[in-house]
């Protein structure tokens, strides 16, 4: 039996088919081209669009909370609005031993500062946390350790140096066991550290000093002052769920208006994750309305370049017949001129929209460890098969009516 | 001498709001080596039984026999594979395929069965050579002159060497000359043994023929 895909005269025909109406042969093309490029754009985009989104929570305790001071907004017991209050370490213990709910809790302070060692000096955010800090936001350790128990607990003068302050003071040498001095102050170096997470509190750690955070209530004269909370639950509870009881103890303590909205900053990191959760939803269904619409304009030009196709050759199909050309023979020959055109504008549609993806990758994400505006090889393929079948599909009812044709008929048809 | 053609009561009827009669009872014979014209008014029934006896309509009763071969209810596979190797067609407007060249059409029907590119496209230049039009041979039809197309056509249509040559109005497109030049080819392969059934309205063309059958209104009148 011929074997349509190894003789010659089938591509030629294909060719010549499809070149005798350039400018309709290259709009379906486009249709085609741009369906499979808008499909492979939406499919790379959103998987780019969720890993960016995404990678702020890296290293972040799915249920943290966090929550500091704002000024009061409403009036209460002889306070004026608009006034300033700070939370304070007596509040966190009434908070722990009241909220047994909540596994790991650190306080943060912060404080701009200038470090130096030897000659070299460079400003840094100094930030003073507890030792459950790493539980509830993972560091990323270059070196060393980080702050632990111990450290807390004696008021150690140690520090875990951000990447980029180690990188300024110590550049092309490890810094550990080596004292670095900030605002005046000495501290031994324990670790090097970065963030995991995108999302940033109280400046990136790369950029930052950390010290325990008793050391720096001491070392700078904050009192018992916290200037911010952060904490995690247990599971399956959430930070909103201990929310009234903690704004209670502070309202309490600080003669705050139990209703100010305003007084106490408090957010919940799970509820991001279930409205950034929800957003890809929306974004999924998006794609998937623009996709599948474009996707069926594509097809429909498919179908209808086919159509028109079998309309014009009638005469010559007719003749085929006559001369012995199979009902097969013909169908083979329309579907073919579809499944090559839907092939190479395909083919094209998927580079062009890799291509965009690329430069997309290029200006948001610039020159990150990772590339993340992607399409997967098995995505690309889908999306090609899907079009082919679909293109097939859409050549066969012009095909079946060219089969249909009476031969007599066609070649009286001029 | 056999019999090539043998068609015995053949009726035929197009179903329509008004159902039409076109054949009714058509008896002929056509014996192996002939040159024969059908002739008939338009409308006579002589297109439908060219469409009949070259296998691309069907009829409602009687019986048809082509070399041997029972013609009815064929399959549409069947009836290619019997066009391809039985019929050679010639018609009135050349239906050549007119963005393939002059080999490429004659070699098409071998195409259909299957045949190396290389091994038809010789046979398709000896039938060219056979028709005087080697030197044409990788000209596309536009750039051929009526007669040289219809040239090609009858080299296609021998080129499956078939039991018969069927031609629908072959010079209804020519001038005279080349209606002439046409007619001769038509009688030279006849004298080499080929049966040919030409169907014409043209009484010149009929006269070039060994017989004549009449037709009118459905039936055989001579």
């Amino acid at each position: 039996m011929r074997n349509p895909v190894f003789d010659i005269e089938n591509w030629r025909e294909i060719g010549a088919t499809l070149a005798r109406n350039k400018t309709r042969t290259f709009l379906t093309a486009f249709g085609i081209f741009w369906g499979t490029a808008m499909l492979a754009m939406l499919l790379g985009g959103a998987q780019g669009l969720e890993y960016v989104l995404r990678r702020n929570f890296d290293g972040f305790a799915t249920n943290t909370g966090v929550m500091f001071p704002g000024n009061t907004s409403m009036a209460y017991k002889g306070y004026n609005k608009g006034r300033q209050w700070s939370m304070t370490t007596s509040d966190i213990d009434q908070i722990r031993r009241a909220v047994p709910e909540i596994t790991a809790l650190t306080t943060l302070n912060s404080y701009s500062s200038a470090v130096a060692y030897g000659r070299r000096h460079t400003s840094a955010q100094l930030q003073g946390v507890d030792s459950d800090y790493p539980q509830i936001y993972l560091p990323k350790m270059y070196e060393g350790r980080f702050i632990n128990a111990t450290d807390d607990a004696s008021d150690r003068k140690v520090c875990v140096l951000g990447k980029t302050v180690s990188d300024n003071l110590f550049p092309g040498v490890s810094p550990l066991n080596k004292y670095v001095s900030v605002n005046g102050i000495y501290y031994k170096v324990v670790g090097v550290a970065g963030q995991t997470s995108e999302m940033t509190l109280n400046g990136r750690l790369e950029e930052s000093v950390v010290i325990p955070s008793s050391t720096m209530r001491k070392s700078y004269n904050l009192g018992n002052s916290v200037g911010a909370v952060m904490f995690m639950v247990k599971n399956g509870v959430t930070p909103t769920d201990i929310k009234p009881r903690i704004i209670r103890i502070l309202s309490n303590n600080h003669s705050l208006h139990p209703d100010d909205k305003q007084a106490i900053m408090y957010w919940d990191i799970s509820e991001q994750f279930a409205m950034i959760d929800n957003l890809f939803m929306g974004i999924s269904i998006l794609a998937l309305f623009v996709g599948v619409g474009s996707l069926l304009a594509g097809i429909i030009g498919i179908g209808n370049i086919m159509w028109v196709i079998v309309k014009e050759r009638t005469q010559e199909i007719g003749v085929r017949r006559a001369i012995g050309a199979k009902p097969r023979d013909i169908i083979v020959q329309i579907l073919s001129e579809g499944v090559v055109l839907t092939a190479i504008a395909g083919v094209a549609g998927i580079c062009f929209a890799v291509i965009v993806l690329a430069i997309f990758e290029f200006i948001t994400v610039g020159t990150t460890d990772m590339s993340v505006f992607q399409l997967s090889f098995s995505k690309a393929m889908g999306i090609l098969i899907t079009f082919l079948v679909l293109g097939t599909l859409a050549g066969v009812i012009p095909a079946l009516k060219a089969m249909r044709i009476k031969p007599i008929e066609a070649m009286n048809d001029k | 001498m056999s019999k090539i053609i043998s068609l015995k009561d053949v009726n035929k009827t197009y179903t329509g709001v008004v159902p039409l009669h076109v054949l009714k009872g058509i008896n002929l014979e056509i014996e192996k080596g002939e040159l024969v014209s059908i002739m008939g008014a338009s409308g006579s029934g002589k297109s439908t039984l060219l469409n009949i006896l070259g296998i691309l309509d069907n009829y409602d009763s009687g019986e048809y026999e082509l070399d041997g071969q029972i013609i009815k209810n064929l399959s549409e596979n069947k009836a290619a594979e019997l066009r391809n190797r039985m019929i050679g067609f010639v018609f009135q407007s050349f239906n050549l395929i007119n963005y393939k060249n002059a080999v490429e059409n004659v070699a098409l029907p071998l195409f259909y069965q299957g045949i190396s590119r290389k091994k038809r496209n010789a046979l398709a230049m000896e039938q060219l050579d056979r028709m005087g039009l080697a030197d044409r041979a990788h000209h596309l039809p536009g750039e051929l002159s009526g007669g040289q197309k219809q040239r090609v056509a009858i080299a296609r249509a021998l080129i499956t060497n078939p039991s018969i040559i069927l031609a629908d109005e072959p010079t209804g497109a020519l001038d005279s000359k080349t209606s002439k030049d046409v007619m001769q080819i038509m009688r030279n392969l006849n004298e080499e043994g080929m049966t040919i059934v030409i169907v014409t309205h043209d009484p010149g063309v009929g006269e070039q023929t060994n017989r004549i059958i009449r037709i009118s209104d459905g039936v055989i009148t001579a």
